[in-house]
């Protein structure tokens, strides 16, 4: 185990999200004429661009939105990826990285809250299975349910490897040469992530502390429609 | 509901599927696949499926879904894979399905599904092309116009399948090429022309290095009249080298080229002139045999599909002698020796010159009757060309039997000139003997005077 700890400094990996499939989550908060589009979704950047207008005009159709939507709709789109693929380039350390992901969301009449680790280092991983199976252990009936989940776990997964990309520069930038341990410390610095070695360690267990299984248990409410509209009109509130 | 009439104006036969509405939950939907449909009870829609699609079952994946969306089937990626496939299009059929006759849009199913959106889109547009969703019978207007390989039964087409065999499918956005295609023979791509406006491809490439290939004419097997014009152009050039030659007939690969060279009625020129008659004979026939139907003569259009067989094999060097090669392989080889007999009989027998007219007139004749008098001027046109060919060739010959007949003479001339001189030396030679011959006797008689002289001086001596 202390053998594993000290090899914990991996060299950097060019960016890309720490999934299987290099997918961005996209999000969309359009107002317009009156009318507000809100939406999310995951994209894959290596698909080609015509796509996107493809995609914003079959929406506009969809959704009955007045066609100014769709250049808006596409450019939201357009400017997101780019972000994205500004990120590419670069470098990121991963580090022996385990993070507690977060789930608090509201998805129509069901509402999610969970919290559970995901390793960062594991480039296999795939949240849209992992939100697949999530629906279907804990019977979500709503389809809504799973794509929001998938999301908000590539959302946060995306910050975190921005994060990663960020320290990486500064720490190339503040301190040539000296390795090591500095990484080790600029990812504690995120204050959210957990050293493999601190978890695996012969003196705990890797059996969870009884305090914290209540936090680590996914919680799924069915609410009714007037707790819906009081939930919307506080986030509305909130959002001004 | 009651079912509606299965033949109120759609396009080819419409199978009646009964969905199993009450049986699952579209919650279960998202997150599982789903399992066979059993039968329910009749009081519910009968959903239509289009007899071309016939093809889909729940569990399985047919040849024309691995054609059309190839990125789950090419293992590039680990989750883009058969069963993630097959989850996508049974959760959209399924959500529309239960929702029939309401058609269902893209977005209520984007946001049903667990994926990324343009893989969903993309399995959208399959099902809703191939009418698995979305379809109703009144609706016969024209799907989507994509370039599809048509589905196994020759009696499965969906609509707007044009006869193309080949597919393209663009290197750069994986999307099916339908009007325009660019292709970069040097790296092998191939780019719808959206990519190629926006340019994106591979850094190390030029623009120029495309080949713009137009695929609604490519599907069309009648060529036209420019484009025969330049292939013959292009062969004029290139011989051999079909790359080329492709290259310079713009919308053509290489294969339709040389098939079309082989079909045209006049190549002879092409071919070494021990073969030129065989050769030629083969492409009379090839064309008269493809003309056949519209009515050459029976005698003509037996023999020259035997002769078609008769022509040297496996030439692989020319490709025309190989297409003949390969449909003598075809033949058999019982037809191909009892072909081969024949042939040889009427070879030795009758007159090339003519049966070349008698196979142009008919197949000049034959054109007339097709559709097209622009495929009766190219005829008369190649026939021109043809004779003024031989013409060239006749002067050709005689210009060089000249030239032979002046080297012949200056070599004449040049022995002559040799022989004489030779004569001067033997000439010369003679003398030279005749007059070492003098002067040896000379020096004969010398030498005996001497002697005598001594002796008479020594009897001299002697005596005084």
């Amino acid at each position: 185990m202390k053998a594993l700890g000290s090899s914990g400094w991996k060299g950097p990996v060019k960016f890309r999200m720490p999934t299987a499939e290099n997918l961005v989550p996209i999000r969309l908060d359009i107002q317009s004429e009156g009318q507000r589009y809100k939406d999310a979704f995951t994209w894959n950047p290596s698909d080609p661009d015509n796509e996107v207008v493809v995609f914003a005009k079959r929406t506009v159709k969809d959704l009955k939105l007045p066609s100014a939507f769709i250049t808006q709709i596409a450019q939201s789109i357009q400017s997101q990826l780019s972000d994205f693929r500004a990120y590419e380039g670069q470098d990121m350390y991963t580090g022996e990285k385990i993070i507690p992901i977060k789930l608090d969301l509201r998805v129509n009449h069901t509402l999610i809250k969970d919290q559970f680790l995901w390793d960062l280092n594991n480039f296999e991983s795939d949240p849209e299975e992992f939100a697949r199976t999530l629906c279907k252990d804990l019977g979500v009936e709503d389809p809504e349910v799973g794509p929001a989940v998938a999301f908000a776990i590539r959302e946060q997964l995306y910050e975190i490897a921005i994060q990663s990309v960020a320290s990486a520069r500064e720490s190339r930038l503040s301190k040539k040469g000296r390795r090591g341990s500095d990484h080790g410390s600029a990812s504690k610095a995120s204050g959210l992530s957990m050293d493999l070695v601190k978890l695996f360690s012969f003196k705990s267990s890797v059996v969870r502390k009884r305090k914290d299984l209540d936090v680590y248990e996914p919680v799924v409410d069915l609410l009714t429609s007037e707790e819906v509209d009081a939930l919307e009109a506080r986030e509305e509130r909130h959002a001004r | 509901m009651a079912a509606k009439d299965p033949d109120s104006g759609g396009s080819g036969e419409i199978l009646p599927i009964t969905p199993s509405l009450s049986e699952t939950t579209s919650g279960v939907t998202a997150a599982s696949q789903a399992t066979q449909p059993p039968s329910s009870s009749s009081d519910v829609d009968t959903v239509y499926v289009p007899s071309y699609s016939r093809w889909f079952t729940w569990t399985g994946i047919d040849d024309c879904e691995v054609r059309s969306l190839p990125e789950f089937f090419n293992s590039k990626s680990t989750s883009k894979n058969p069963k993630f496939y097959m989850y996508l299009r049974n959760s959209i059929i399924k959500q529309y399905r239960d929702d029939h006759p309401r058609k269902i849009s893209f977005t209520d199913v984007r946001r049903t599904l667990v994926s990324d959106v343009v893989s969903i889109r993309r399995v959208f547009y399959f099902l809703e092309y191939w009418g698995l969703i979305n379809h109703s019978s009144s609706s016969s207007a024209k799907p989507l116009k994509w370039d599809e390989k048509s589905a196994g039964d020759a009696s499965s087409e969906p609509p707007t399948t044009a006869k193309e065999t080949a597919k393209r499918i663009c290197n750069g956005c994986k999307s099916i090429c339908s009007v325009a295609c660019f292709v970069c023979d040097k790296y092998e791509l191939t780019l719808c022309a959206r990519c190629y406006v926006r340019g994106n491809y591979r850094v190390g490439i030029n623009s120029t290095e495309f080949k713009r290939v137009e695929l609604s004419e490519e599907s069309k097997k009648v060529w036209s009249e420019k484009e025969t014009l330049q292939l013959m152009e292009a062969v004029m050039h290139y011989g051999d080298d079909w790359k080329k030659v492709a290259t310079h007939v713009t919308g053509r690969t290489e294969k339709d080229c040389v098939s079309q060279f082989v079909k045209l009625p006049f190549g002879e020129q092409f071919v070494k002139e021990s073969d030129s008659e065989d050769s030629l004979e083969a492409f009379d026939q090839i064309k008269g045999s493809a003309d056949l139907e519209s009515g050459g003569s029976d005698k003509e259009g037996s023999s020259p599909n035997k002769r078609l067989r008769l022509t040297p094999l496996a030439d692989a060097s020319n490709p025309i002698m190989a297409q003949a090669a390969f449909l003598s392989a075809l033949a058999g080889t019982k037809v191909a020796e009892a072909a081969a007999r024949a042939a040889v009989t009427a070879l030795s027998d009758v007159d090339y010159e003519a049966e070349k007219n008698a196979t142009g007139d008919p197949n000049r004749q034959d054109a007339n009757a097709n559709s097209g008098g622009e495929i009766t001027n190219s005829e008369r046109d190649w026939a021109d060309a043809k004779s003024l060919i031989q013409k060239e060739e006749q002067e050709v010959e005689g210009a060089i039997k000249e030239i032979v007949e002046v080297e012949m003479r200056k070599v004449r001339d040049r022995i002559v000139h040799f022989e004489k001189l030779d004569l001067e030396m033997e000439r010369s030679r003679k003398q030279l003997e005749d007059m070492k011959n003098l002067l040896f006797t000379d020096q004969l008689n010398i030498f005996f005077h001497t002697r005598k002289a001594r002796k008479s001086e020594d009897r001299v001596d002697v005596k005084t």
